[in-house]
């Protein structure tokens, strides 16, 4: 059963990425890809809210894996970090990845500590 | 003889009876056995939407521009842009009397059209032009086409030899001789406006009531040029980028194959009113101010289509 919902779950957050990243994408002007960022820091909170309330590992297997892990994306952050180095952006290439990690690792911790807490 | 270029600007995902626009010129372009047409991806731009698509962000890489280029006989071009029209479902469709590359221009700056296959080297023709004493010239891969009348379409697991490649070049009217030889090639009309960073002439012009202009710049590299002039609300703009090329004294370059840094030449391409041009030149004067080849020309019959 979780296996279908695994699926289902998967194809959900990769939809609501698309969602959010052109939303996020088509109202915002630079080279910095903020669509990504955007999509990557509310995955890392979403995911260290999940784990944190601890909902019990069949519910985390299809939330976290499944949805959130298919909301979140590593190959398009860097294929746009990729994309920047190519047009010799120096500056936004090495803020998207710092900012990237910092935010996300931020993120990740807000949530942790809320859903540890609820 | 009158030639006559048509030029098809479009979106990659843009669909006629659920077939992709860009099969059906191509396809119209066969069917006519028309002298030659090229299809040409764009890197970047914007229309009449305003909507961003660029190749550097995943989601804004959905619906690239297209550029579609036939040439062929006047009577021909018309009846295939009257064709053509109805199916373009947002986009830019312009028609531009040409001359053959052995006829007489007026004016002392012209625009080197030519469809180059596997015939007509192009690397070897941009070297051939530059030494000529071309401004600058840019060769853009094509992703389909016809020659003489055949399709010439790239394939995903072919070598793609044949497919031909679009070099859009520019400078003295006397250095078009480099491409004698060269079987589908047209020349144009053009005011070159600013060469490494020299302002030569000024663009901004008072047209007759309805003709348009298109502004071209060269360049060595991306400039940001699109994101500017979206900003200023141009008409719309487009960035294809070249695999070889040069521009003012730059010498011929393309992209390496093992460095990151992308060093392939850039044409970008803006048509607009002539009162859009005058309010967004600021914009370009600033942005070749290093370097580039800049050069206007008005197009008489623009026929933007805006989207239903």
């Amino acid at each position: 059963m979780s296996w279908v919902l695994l699926t289902v779950a998967g194809g959900v957050g990769a939809l609501l990425r698309f969602a959010l990243d052109s939303a996020v994408a088509r109202r915002t002007t630079g080279a910095l890809p903020y669509g990504t960022l955007a999509v990557n820091t509310s995955g890392s909170f979403a995911l260290g809210l999940v784990v944190g309330l601890g909902i019990g590992v069949e519910s985390s297997f299809v939330v976290g894996t499944g949805l959130i892990g298919a909301f979140t994306t590593f190959s398009t952050w860097m294929f746009e970090a990729e994309r920047l180095g190519e047009e010799g952006d120096a500056a936004t290439g090495s803020v998207n990845i710092v900012l990237s990690v910092a935010a996300g690792l931020a993120a990740a911790a807000a949530g942790w500590a809320i859903g540890a807490s609820l | 003889m009158t030639l006559a270029k048509l030029t098809v600007l479009f979106g990659e995902s843009d669909r006629v009876d659920g077939r992709l626009l860009s099969d059906e010129l191509m396809r119209e372009c066969a069917e006519r056995k028309l002298h030659a047409s090229v299809l040409l991806r764009a890197a970047e731009g914007f229309g009449i939407k305003h909507q961003l698509h660029t190749e550097r962000l995943l989601t804004l890489s959905e619906d690239l521009p297209l550029a579609a280029v036939a040439i062929d006989e006047d009577e021909r071009i018309r009846a295939l842009a009257d064709r053509v029209v109805p199916l373009v479902p947002g986009g830019l469709v312009t028609v531009e009397r040409a001359t053959p590359i052995d006829g007489a221009v007026d004016t002392e700056s012209v625009k080197l059209t030519i469809v180059a296959s596997r015939q007509d080297p192009a690397r070897s023709l941009v070297e051939r032009l530059k030494r000529a004493g071309m401004d600058a010239a840019v060769v853009l891969l094509g992703l389909d086409g016809t020659v003489d009348g055949r399709r010439r379409r790239a394939g995903f697991l072919s070598t793609n030899g044949d497919v031909p490649s679009l070099v859009i070049a520019t400078g003295p009217a006397g250095a078009v001789r480099a491409a004698d030889g060269s079987h589908f090639a047209t020349i144009e009309r053009v005011v070159v406006c600013k060469r490494d960073g020299r302002l030569l002439a000024d663009p901004r012009i008072d047209a007759p009531g309805g003709w348009w202009q298109r502004i071209s710049i060269h360049s060595r590299e991306d400039l940001e040029l699109i994101r500017r002039l979206r900003l200023e609300q141009a008409a719309g703009a487009t960035s294809l980028h070249g695999v070889w090329g040069f521009s003012g004294g730059a010498v011929p370059h393309g992209d390496r194959f093992f460095a990151l840094r992308r060093t392939a030449p850039v044409l970008t391409v803006a048509v607009d009113s002539p009162e859009g041009v005058a309010r967004w030149w600021p914009v370009v004067d600033e942005l070749t101010r290093d370097g580039g080849v800049v050069t206007s020309e008005l197009v008489p019959d623009a026929r933007p289509i805006w989207p239903a």
